[in-house]
């Protein structure tokens, strides 16, 4: 996943992947990829658009 | 390892209100969250009730209140409004507009007065269960560290992971998600600079755009809407609200905020062995309004003192636990019920429909309106919609 320079980490992406793939810290997004099913919600769901696949 | 009777993950207001009842009720109490200074970014317009601070017995204070309302203004997509006065109707939201990064931290610091330890950067990355206890797994400024403890109570707000750790179904579907964009705004021209102002209609799809007055010319202007019925993003709504409404013609942005709101109702698993999950996570946020800070901390408060009461009597096991889903229920789920069948009610109408209701009800004495007199002009106006009204009860 890319994470775009604007993300401003608010999360929404975290609280709706189906399966819980996404860690949200302060200034940083990690996404544990080896479980990801390419459902694109994150994708989808950013306020901002900050998610590329 | 740090050992502790109740570890609170998280210190927005459900955090907070959460570790200072457990430990006002005697229980040795951690909170932490991962952030450097809580409270800041907000994701919030900063609405919150008088009702809802009486109830948590929350003085106002002026070091975080930033306006006290009178009403509440509701703006149809033809720019026909509504003006609700608080003294004639009673309005469940109307109330204060805070200084949340201020707010959240003297809710955190209330804690800190209790009793309550508290850890800021530090983030909770994993839980193991232990015996009869609980292992958290935490990073502070680079350093791992395991933190012991029998009860973990799950305020990690809307990105909550903590809850789906311990088994819970707490993650959310994009339908029951609001996602919000907001620009706090100096230049602001309100027509009633005291009321909190709603845009419904086509403008905010699935949701609706909010103008709340912090003082002065500054406002919050910001929309929720949901990603199922919309292409654009909450930002594009924003962008093309801010140029379009009239009181934001020359308005510029100080500060841009964003996130999801959660606004499915209660999730149906609420504790498990050893967890409770409160606030955001939990999704208590009324449905209707959006709105999740008094919610969320009256779900801390139950939270707090079930949690002590557990450790008190040695057993917190989800069953020693099972009052925590009653009281949460009786106190906040029944209430959302109600809420949820209005917001259907509410995303139904289409923009021509909430034209003609907004211009029925325009001049209304509502003091002196009742549920029939209600009925019967919603009739005479748009029988549509009023058979919309009728198959949600
Ligand atoms: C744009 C917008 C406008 C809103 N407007 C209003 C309004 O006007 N009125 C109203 O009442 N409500 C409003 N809400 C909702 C309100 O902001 C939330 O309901 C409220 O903040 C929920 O409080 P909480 O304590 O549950 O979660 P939060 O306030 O989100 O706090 C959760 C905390 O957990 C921390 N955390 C998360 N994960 C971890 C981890 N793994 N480890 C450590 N810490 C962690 C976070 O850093 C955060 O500090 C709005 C929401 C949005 C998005």
């Amino acid at each position: 996943m890319i994470v775009k320079e604007w993300c401003m980490y608010c999360g929404e992406c975290a609280g709706l992947c189906p399966r819980n793939l996404i860690e949200v810290r302060e200034t940083s997004l990690i996404f544990h990829e080896e479980g990801c099913k390419d459902c694109r919600i994150c994708i989808q769901i950013c306020p901002v658009e900050a998610l590329e696949k | 390892m740090i050992v502790t009777d109740v570890l609170v993950i998280g210190a927005g207001p459900a955090g907070s209100s959460a570790a200072k009842h457990a430990a006002l009720n005697g229980a040795e109490v951690l909170m932490i969250d991962k952030k450097s200074e809580i409270g800041a970014p907000k994701r919030c317009g900063e609405g919150v009730s008088k009702e809802g601070l009486k109830k948590l017995r929350i003085e106002p204070n002026p070091r975080w209140v930033t306006k006290e309302l009178s009403g509440v203004r509701m703006v149809s997509p033809n720019g026909t409004d509504v003006v609700l006065d608080d003294e004639k109707v009673k309005l469940p939201e109307a109330g204060y507009i805070l200084e949340r990064k201020v707010f959240d931290k003297y809710m955190a610091m209330d804690a800190g007065r209790a009793g309550v330890q508290i850890m800021i950067k530090t983030l909770a990355t994993g839980i193991e269960r232990d015996g009869d206890g609980i292992i958290v797994y935490a990073e502070h400024m680079g350093y791992s560290l395991k933190i012991q403890t029998k009860i973990v109570i799950a305020a990690d707000g809307p990105e909550s992971r903590v809850g789906r750790w311990a088994g819970l179904k707490t993650s959310m579907k994009p339908k029951n998600m609001e996602s919000c964009a907001q620009f706090e705004m100096v230049n602001v021209e309100m027509e009633e600079p005291d009321c909190i102002e709603f845009h419904f209609g086509s403008v905010a799809p699935g949701g609706y755009a909010w103008i709340f007055p912090k003082g002065d010319d500054i406002a919050n202007v910001g929309l929720g809407i949901l990603n199922t019925v919309t292409d654009k993003t909450a930002y594009q709504h924003l962008l093309e609200f801010v140029d379009q409404c009239p009181a934001t013609q020359n308005a510029q942005p100080v500060e841009l905020n964003i996130g999801g709101d959660p606004v499915g109702g209660l999730i149906k698993e609420l504790l498990a062995d050893n967890i409770l999950v409160v606030g955001d996570a939990a999704g208590m946020v009324n449905p209707l309004t959006g709105g999740g800070i008094a919610s969320g901390m009256t779900g801390g408060l139950i939270a707090g003192e079930v949690a002590a009461k557990a450790i008190k009597n040695n057993d917190w096991s989800a069953k020693g636990m099972e009052e925590y889903k009653n009281r949460c229920q009786e106190e906040i789920g029944d209430s959302f019920k109600k809420y949820l069948k209005a917001k259907d009610y509410m995303l139904s109408l289409t923009d021509e429909e909430l034209n003609t209701i907004a211009e029925a009800f325009r001049d209304s004495d509502f003091e002196s309106i009742n549920t029939t007199e209600l009925l019967k002009k919603l009739v005479k106006i748009s029988p549509k919609a009023l058979l919309k009204l009728g198959k949600l009860f």
